[in-house]
C-alpha cells in the first residue's frame, strides 16, 4: 500500500522539509562519527613531522615506519595472542556454562531454581568494574594474581548473569515435550542436553558470543588490576601506553591505535548484522 | 502406575544432573560477584590496610567511619557531580538522540536504513582506550581542533591588518602605522601581554625586519600575535567535563539507536497503516503507537545507561586520568586512587564501591517508579 501524505500540498511540503532535515541531521552525525576514525587512520601513515605541519590533509609521503615503531614499543606481539586467548576461552566458557545451567533452570524441576536464578538476574545490574578492589584482593588471597586463570575466571563470572538469563529464557521456549519424550525413551539429562538442547541453542549462543567478544576484546579496567606482567596483558594496554609519555609521538600513537582497533573493525564489517541483532537481544537489563 | 514407583530413582538422577549443570556456573558467579560483594561490605567496615588478609597483621571491624569520611571529602562530592553529569548526558542525551535516529530510520523518512545504522554504531565496537586517546588528541592544544581554530583566527587577523600595510612595495614603518596596528589588534593582541611598552617594542620589531613587503610583514605579525587556541576551559571545574561528556554522547548514542530500532521493528506495521488510513498524522502515530510500544525498552535503556554511567572508568581514565588536579574525577577513579595510588586505603575504596552500587540501585529504583507512574501499563 502506498503511504499517502495527508491531503493537501502544504502537508506534502512539510513532509519534504522534514525529509531534507532528516537527511541533513543523519549525514552530519554520520560524518562526525566516521571522520575522526578516518582521520586517525589517515594520520597513522604520516611522519610525526608531517602531521605537525599538516594535520588535516592526506599523507604526502605515506610511510609504514610508525607501524614498525608502534608494534615494537607497544609490544603488540605479546599482547595480541593474549587478547585472542582471553576472548575465545572466556566466550566459550560463558556460552557453555550458561547453556548448561540454563537447561537445568528451564527443564529440570527444582525448588532451588527460584533463588539461584534470581541471584543471577540481580547480577545483571551489578557492573563488575565496581567490584575491582575486592576482586584484586580476592585473586591475591587465592594466589592467582598475575595469572591467566584470574583473568579468565573474572571474565567468565562477569559474563554469566547475562548469559544465564538469555540462555534460560531461550531454552524455556523449547517445547518441554521434546525433553519429556526423550526421558520416556530412557535418555539421561546429559544425553538430552548434548543431542537435543545444544544443537537448538545456536541462536542464543551466537548472541552471547557477539556480546562477549566485543566486551572482552576491549576490556581494560579489570585486566589492569588482575595482572601486572606485560606477558599476560591484552591489546588495550598496548594502546594505553601511548596516552602517557609516548603521547607526543603522534605518528606512533595513531599507528598503535589503528593496530588496536583494526581487529574489531574487521570483525564488525564481517558480522555487522549478527552484531546488531545480538546487541539488541542482549539489552534486557532490569 | 509405574511412574510413581520409578519416581524416587528418577528424582535422584534429575537432582544429580541439576547440580552438575548448575554448580560450575554458580561457583564462578559466587567467586566473581557474590564473594567480592560480601568482602567489599566487610572491608568497608574494617581497618584492613593491605598485607595478608588472614594470618598477617590483625585487623578488625571498626564500623561506619569510612562512610562518614567519604561524605566529608569534597573530592567525593565533585566526583559524584561528574558522575551525575555522565548520567544526565546518557539518559537525556543518548536516549532521545538514539530514539530520534531510530524513528527517522524506522519510518523510512530516510533511505538506506542499514547504512545509517552501520555507521552510527561503529564507535561502540572500538575500545574505549582508542576512543579516549583519539579525542584527547583532537581536543589537545596541538591537535586538529586547535589547528582549525588557529587557522581561522589567523585568517581573520590577516584580513584585519592587510589594509593597513598597503598593496605592495616595502612598508614604511612609522609611529602612525604602529599605533594603527595596535589599535586594530586591540588590547588582547599585541599590547596586553607581550611588551612593557607596546608601541616602542612593536616599532623595534618591525624595523628589525628590514625592508620587506606587506606580505612578509603580515606573516611575521600573524606568527607573533594572531590569537592562539588555548584549552583554558579544561581547567575550569564544570567545563572540564565537556569534552568527556561529548565523547560519551558520540560513543554510545548508536547503541541506543540499535536497541530502539530493533524494538520498533517488532511493532505490528498493520497497526500503523490502519492508523494512517484513519487519518492519524505522524505525530499521533508516534504518540499513540510507537511511544507506548517502546516504553519498556526506554526504561530498560535508561537502566542500562545509569548503571553504565555510574561505574564508567576506562574512558575518563584514558582521556584525562581524572586530571587536571582531579577536576574530572569520577567515582570509579576516586575508588581506584584510594586503593592503588599512594598507601592503599582498602576500607575507603570498598566503601566508595558500595556507595556507587547503592546510588546506581537507587536511581534504577527511581526509574522503575517513574515507569509505574507515567506509563508502562501496556503489555
Amino acid at each position: 500500500m502506498q503511504d499517502k501524505a495527508p491531503g493537501s500540498g502544504l502537508g506534502r511540503i512539510a513532509a519534504a522539509i522534514a525529509k531534507a532535515l532528516a537527511y541533513i541531521v543523519m549525514t552530519t552525525f554520520s560524518i562526525m562519527t566516521v571522520y575522526p576514525i578516518f582521520w586517525l587512520i589517515m594520520n597513522s601513515f604520516k611522519s610525526t613531522r608531517e602531521f605537525q605541519m599538516d594535520q588535516l590533509g592526506f599523507p604526502q609521503a605515506p610511510t609504514l615506519e610508525n607501524y614498525v615503531g608502534a608494534w615494537r614499543l607497544g609490544e603488540f606481539a605479546k599482547l595480541i595472542p593474549n587478547s585472542f586467548i582471553y576472548t575465545i576461552v572466556s566466550t566459550a566458557g560463558i556460552i557453555f556454562l550458561s547453556v548448561l545451567a540454563g537447561f537445568a533452570f528451564a527443564k529440570i524441576k527444582s525448588k532451588w531454581t527460584g533463588p539461584i536464578y534470581a541471584s543471577f538476574v540481580v547480577g545483571i545490574l551489578l557492573t563488575v568494574q565496581s567490584l575491582m578492589i575486592p576482586l584484586f584482593l580476592e585473586v591475591n588471597l587465592l594466589g592467582i594474581y598475575d595469572t591467566r586463570t584470574a583473568v579468565l575466571l573474572v571474565y567468565i563470572g562477569a559474563g554469566l548473569p547475562m548469559g544465564i538469563y538469555l540462555a534460560t529464557e531461550f531454552i524455556k521456549s523449547i517445547p518441554t515435550a521434546l525433553v519429556e519424550s526423550a526421558r520416556i525413551d530412557g535418555a539421561g539429562y546429559f544425553r538430552i542436553f548434548r543431542s537435543i538442547i545444544l544443537p537448538m541453542t545456536v541462536p542464543v549462543a551466537t548472541t552471547l558470543a557477539i556480546l562477549n567478544i566485543t566486551t572482552t576484546w576491549n576490556e581494560f579496567a579489570l585486566i589492569n588490576i588482575l595482572v601486572s606482567k606485560t606477558d599476560l596483558k591484552s591489546l588495550p594496554l598496548g594502546m594505553f601506553r601511548f596516552s602517557g609519555s609516548l603521547s607526543s609521538d603522534y605518528g606512533k600513537q595513531f599507528a598503535a591505535l589503528t593496530i588496536g582497533m583494526a581487529p574489531m573493525l574487521i570483525f564488525y564489517v564481517a558480522f555487522r548484522r549478527q552484531i546488531t541483532k545480538g546487541v539488541a537481544a542482549g539489552a534486557v537489563k532490569g | 502406575m509405574t511412574k510413581s514407583i520409578a519416581a524416587p530413582r528418577v528424582d535422584r538422577e534429575a537432582g544429580r544432573a541439576y547440580w552438575l549443570m548448575v554448580l560450575p556456573a554458580f561457583l564462578a558467579y559466587v567467586l566473581v560477584m557474590g564473594f567480592p560483594i560480601v568482602l567489599s561490605i566487610v572491608l568497608s567496615l574494617s581497618d584492613f590496610n593491605g598485607g595478608k588478609m588472614f594470618g598477617g597483621a590483625p585487623w578488625s571491624i571498626t564500623g561506619f567511619q569510612q562512610y562518614s569520611k567519604i561524605l566529608a571529602d569534597p573530592y567525593f562530592w565533585s566526583a559524584l557531580k561528574n558522575n551525575f553529569y555522565i548520567v544526565l548526558v546518557s539518559v537525556f542525551g543518548q536516549l532521545p538522540l538514539g530514539f530520534v535516529f531510530a524513528y527517522v530510520i524506522y519510518r523510512r523518512i530516510v533511505k538506506w536504513p542499514d547504512f545509517w545504522q552501520g555507521i552510527l554504531y561503529v564507535p561502540n565496537i572500538i575500545s574505549v582506550i582508542v576512543v579516549g586517546i583519539l579525542w584527547q588528541t583532537i581536543f589537545s592544544p596541538y591537535g586538529p581542533l586547535a589547528d582549525i581554530i588557529n587557522g581561522l583566527s589567523r585568517r581573520d587577523f590577516l584580513a584585519h591588518l592587510a589594509p593597513l600595510l598597503g598593496g605592495s612595495g616595502p612598508v614604511a614603518v612609522g609611529d602612525d602605522l604602529v599605533s594603527r596596528i595596535l589599535a586594530a589588534v586591540g588590547p588582547t593582541g599585541v599590547a596586553a601581554a607581550h611588551f612593557a611598552s607596546p608601541a616602542a617594542d612593536l616599532k623595534d620589531i618591525l624595523i628589525s625586519l628590514g625592508s620587506v613587503g606587506p606580505k612578509e610583514m603580515l606573516e611575521t605579525l600573524a606568527n607573533l600575535f594572531a590569537p592562539k587556541w588555548t584549552a583554558d576551559f579544561l581547567s575550569i571545574p564544570d567545563l572540564a567535563m565537556l569534552p568527556i561528556l561529548f565523547v560519551i554522547l558520540w560513543m554510545y548514542t548508536g547503541m541506543y539507536l540499535i536497541l530502539f530500532l530493533a524494538n520498533m521493528q517488532k511493532i505490528d506495521t498493520q497497526l500503523i497503516e490502519a492508523a494512517r488510513i484513519d487519518g492519524a498524522h505522524e505525530g499521533q502515530v508516534m504518540r499513540y503507537i510507537i511511544l507506548p510500544a517502546l516504553s519498556g525498552t526506554i526504561v530498560n535503556s535508561a537502566i542500562l545507561a545509569i548503571s553504565g554511567s555510574l561505574s564508567s572508568f576506562a574512558l575518563v581514565w584514558a582521556m584525562t586520568g581524572g586530571g587536571p588536579s582531579r577536576i574530572t574525577h569520577i567515582l570509579a577513579i576516586y575508588m581506584y586512587d584510594s586503593a592503588f595510588r599512594g598507601a592503599p586505603q582498602y576500607p575507603l575504596a570498598n566503601a566508595i564501591a558500595l556507595v556507587m552500587v547503592l546510588i546506581s540501585f537507587a536511581l534504577i529504583g527511581v526509574t522503575k517508579i517513574v515507569e509505574k507512574r507515567f506509563g508502562g501499563k501496556e503489555e
